[in-house]
């Protein structure tokens, strides 16, 4: 006869902890890369930090100066517009090309493949020297539109990477054809299924285009300089002038970066969240 | 004194028991297998008698010593995994001399060693084949032959054959079976595949939650399972729950059933009576025999099955079960009256636990 | 309904849809691009075929950006691909997910942490009255300066590894999912150790993502410009800041030289992809992709 099965035996529950080289690796990964930004945030509020461990007083005076340069409005609305743009352009150029080639042209997506990791292997430099000398004639010559055609190009693989594998994950070209034989017209399966399905990579992408070239410095300051002056050229000009005040605008820029990434987290999971309830209903 | 031996042996993770007082002797040059439901502890008991597993308490006794504290690549135990778990960087007869360099063979003998592991599972021709090179089943073949070829003391196989089709998978535990007993290596079989384990094991251990619920050979399992679960688990079972009245019969649902002796139980006892559906006859004339349960019913399904018909009889509002060939009866329709009947010694009874 | 043929190669129709992507791409690629080529062999006055400007590049001056770049790329790469697949399997095992995703969440942040905000806090930890400076001088009595200096070469290999370092963490994580648990295990009962079955599959198998990685981190590090910049200026020479000097007009060379500079280290990434191409061409054998 079976035995009586009062099976939870409760046994002391052992958690398992990670090994020592585990814990050594991971300390050094975040003692090198915590201790930069940490000390920029410090650095920001301290009075006088060159002489002892410890700042020597604090203050919130160089948010103050950073606030009050001239130049802190302009260029934050500088970047913004340049960062918007780009977003904008990126998303009529890339997202319906994405949607096109999955759907309609499976014959073009080597070639789309190759187009969007070219840019990984082209310096900036090269990129900008290129680009000044072919448009050398006005309007467009050291122009802020020839620099968002530089930063489209250059962001171009963030804003692939999630469109596309929102794409592939929705099988959007079985999806069409779904809409399609149920009588939906392209307009309405673009605007019903296919976007409200893929909308956070496209959430994901603008993010990551627009943190990326809110950070941007190399094109901007080669293609227009001070002409069309962003955030990130007024940090390098107050690196030579005010440590202490390029220490906030530092810390405004990490700042950003860092929403940015919760901001695509948190979009990330909506999408997790979405996916696995459409996978209930359906 | 077995071959293997495993004592006592409890496992649990996070407080919560995997494995629970598991005992097993395993003869030399045997092949047990282990038969239960997903998640009853199987893989965490093999992977303790390989090693991967720490155990919370017992001993895992080895020809006589005591292995636990033997690291896993000094133990001599070979495994087989379902993923088949083939090297990708290595051809097919890499794979197989891996073990053999391991031990620092001479070139020859490992040479030697592969040849004759390809010829056993007749694949010398993928020799210089990478693994992907490979069908599902080809690569089991080579797994197998890689674990064999050191000659191991004990083989371990976990679902082996679960990621193959239904007919690679009868070819190959046939294959399985043959080098076994050629070898005459100890062999423990992770299944959850009942036939599986019925036609090719020497003794079957039944496992539900951690806990051993049956061990014996294939023929003990099928036609004397010691609890409802092995009885239910393994075929198919009817089940008739009722009181035993007198010597040999069991109250039920207004049906009287006879069984053999009732010694074992109590007058009243509350008891389940279980009936193998091949066990049942059907007859459209009431029969005549003496001493048999013979009780009428209406027919409300009827499943072709290949070789046997199974229908689904109404008795009195319970659900009956029998199995017919088509060569020992008549046609049969739905809703047809017809008449069941069994001998006692077709009902195996057992105390109704819960 | 198309058939699946007709939906791979595609009518005329189909290509106009990928037109407007492609317009986009020559125009501000591809087209620069190939007019920086033939720039870089035209004479600019007399609009001749010529080879001057590549031979040009053999002053001191390009001579050594070239090399000093190649050494702070190559080096950094090293680094990163070896310190980064370490980190990499630590955060791999690490028991609790949480952690793991945080610190995958840290990598992608502080990989693109590139730039003059990054130069800066390395000036803040690190420049002559940095934390880490003081903290070596009045703890250990010992200065870091002269010997280092963020401003040098080997501080630039400082502020570089950093967002080498969480690239290589991304790139090399995937590779470590590749590899089962069964082949480990299988290994162990066949009798190997854990040395043994590192070198015979595991680093086998992790060549192709080691190989592809340090290619990346390479290229990463050879295009970088804002961190030299903000950091080195004049006292380093590298590519990227040579070219940068030519385009802003800051030195009075001949914007040609720049263009075979910039062609020359165009080369040097196709180089590199090909010695990748080169180097996993074995493995190529026996993986499936
Ligand atoms: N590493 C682990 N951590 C926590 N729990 C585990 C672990 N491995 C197994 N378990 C638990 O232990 C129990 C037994 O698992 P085991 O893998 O042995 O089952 P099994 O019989 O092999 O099942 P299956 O047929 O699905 O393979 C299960 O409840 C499982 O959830
Ligand atoms: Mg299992």
């Amino acid at each position: 006869m079976a035995k009586s099965r009062s099976t939870p035996f409760h046994v002391p529950n052992k958690k398992i902890r990670p090994a020592g080289w585990q814990v050594f690796l991971v300390g050094f990964f975040l003692f090198y890369m915590l201790v930069p930004i940490i000390s920029t945030y410090v650095f920001s509020v301290a009075t006088r930090w060159d002489r002892t461990i410890l700042p020597e007083g604090y203050t919130l005076e160089f948010y103050q100066r950073a606030f009050d340069a001239s130049y802190f409005t302009i260029t934050l609305r500088n970047s913004l517009i340049l960062s918007l743009a780009t977003v904008l352009v990126s998303l009529l150029v890339i997202v319906p090309t994405v949607y096109w080639v999955h759907t309609r042209l499976a014959g073009a997506k080597p070639l789309l493949d190759i187009l969007m990791i070219l840019p990984f292997g082209i310096p900036t430099v090269v990129l900008a020297l290129a680009l000044v000398q072919v448009y050398n004639f006005s309007p467009l010559a050291r122009s802020p539109f020839l620099l968002i055609g530089a930063v489209v190009i250059y962001s171009m693989p963030f804003m692939y990477r999630p469109v596309a594998n929102a794409i592939q994950a929705i099988d959007a070209h079985v999806m069409t054809e779904a809409g399609q034989s149920l009588g939906a017209n392209v307009f309405q399966v673009l605007s019903k299924i296919i976007i409200p399905n893929i909308l956070p990579g496209i959430l994901s992408g603008s993010l990551l285009v627009f943190a990326t070239v809110f950070a941007e410095y190399t094109l901007t300051s080669l293609i227009v300089g001070a002409r069309f002056k962003t955030f990130p050229l007024l940090l390098v000009e107050f690196t030579r002038i005010n440590g202490n005040v390029a220490s906030a605008f530092s810390v405004i820029s990490f700042t950003i970066a860092w929403l940015v990434s919760i901001l695509i987290l948190w979009v990330g999971s909506k999408g997790q969240v979405a996916k696995t309830k459409a996978i209930r209903t359906g | 004194m077995s071959y293997l031996e495993l004592k006592n042996i409890n496992k649990s993770y996070a407080g919560v028991a995997a494995v629970h007082d598991f005992n097993l002797d395993i003869e030399k040059g045997s092949l047990v297998s282990f038969l239960g439901p997903s998640g009853c502890g199987k893989t965490t008991t093999l992977r303790m008698i390989a090693g991967f597993e720490q155990l919370d308490s017992g001993t895992i006794r080895l020809d006589g010593s005591d292995i636990v504290p033997v690291p896993p690549n000094r133990r001599d135990i070979g495994m087989v995994f379902q993923a088949y778990a083939l090297f990708p960087n290595l051809t097919v007869r890499e794979n197989i001399a891996f073990g053999l360099q391991m031990k620092k063979t001479p070139k020859k003998e490992t040479e030697k060693r592969v040849n004759e592991v390809l010829d056993m599972v007749r694949l010398q021709d993928t020799a210089k084949r990478f693994p992907h090179q490979l069908s599902g089943g080809q690569q089991q073949r080579i797994a197998l032959a890689r674990a064999l070829a050191v000659q191991p003391r004990v083989l371990l196989l976990d679902e082996p054959l679960s990621a193959l089709d239904a007919e690679v998978r009868v070819v190959l535990r046939g294959e399985i079976r043959r080098i076994q007993s050629e070898l005459a290596i100890t062999t423990v079989y992770v299944t959850h595949d009942q036939e599986e384990a019925l036609s090719i094991s020497d003794k079957v251990v039944v496992m539900n939650k951690g806990l051993i619920e049956q061990i014996g050979t294939p023929e003990e399992i099928y036609r004397a399972p010691m609890s409802r679960f092995v009885a239910t688990f393994i075929g198919t079972a009817n089940q008739f729950l009722g009181k035993t009245s007198g010597k040999n019969k069991v109250l039920c649902n207004n049906v009287e059933l006879l069984t053999g002796d009732l010694n074992g139980f109590e007058e009243g006892q509350a008891v389940v009576v279980l009936v193998r559906p091949e066990n049942v006859q059907v007859q459209s004339d009431k029969p005549q025999q003496k001493n048999w349960n013979i009780v009428p019913g209406g027919i409300e399904t009827i499943t072709f099955h290949g070789a046997v018909t199974r229908l689904g009889v109404n008795v009195n509002g319970q659900r009956v079960v029998a199995d017919i060939t088509v060569a020992n009866t008549q046609p049969v329709s739905l809703n047809q009256k017809i008449w069941l009947m069994f001998p006692p010694d077709a009902c195996q009874v057992m105390a109704a636990e819960e | 309904m198309k058939s699946s043929l007709q939906r791979k190669t595609g009518h005329t129709v189909d290509w106009l849809g990928f037109a407007p992507f492609l317009l986009f791409c020559l125009a501000f690629e591809i087209v620069p691009i190939i007019f920086l080529l033939r720039g870089s062999f035209i004479e600019k006055t007399t609009h001749q075929f010529t080879i001057q400007h590549y031979l040009d590049l053999q002053r001191p001056l390009y001579i050594n950006s070239f090399i000093n770049s190649i050494k702070l790329s190559g080096l950094t790469a090293i680094i990163g691909m070896i310190i980064g697949t370490f980190i990499g399997y630590a955060i791999y095992h690490w028991p609790s997910e949480r952690v793991r995703e945080a610190l995958i969440t840290l990598s992608d942040v502080t990989t693109n942490f590139a730039g003059a905000p990054l130069a800066f806090a390395f000036v803040v930890i690190l420049g002559m009255n940095g934390v880490i400076t003081q903290f070596m001088l009045q703890y250990f009595n010992y200065d870091l300066y002269p010997k280092f200096s963020i401003y040098s070469f080997s501080g630039l290999i400082l502020a570089y590894v950093y967002f080498q370092l969480p690239l290589m963490v991304l790139l090399i994580l995937p590779a470590f999912a590749g590899i089962k648990k069964e082949w480990q295990e299988s290994a162990q009962s066949l009798g190997a150790d854990t040395l043994q079955f590192w070198w015979r599959i595991g680093i086998p198998v992790l060549i192709p993502s080691l190989i592809a990685g340090l290619t990346l981190l390479f290229a990463n590090a050879f295009g970088a410009y804002a961190t030299a910049y903000t950091l080195v200026q004049a006292k380093l020479s590298l590519v990227t800041l040579q070219i940068g000097y030519m385009i802003a007009g800051e030195v009075r060379q001949d914007q040609a030289v720049g263009m075979a500079m910039a062609i020359g280290s165009l080369f040097i990434m196709g180089l590199s992809i090909g010695i990748y191409q080169a180097a996993t061409l074995r493995t190529r054998r026996w993986s499936k992709s």
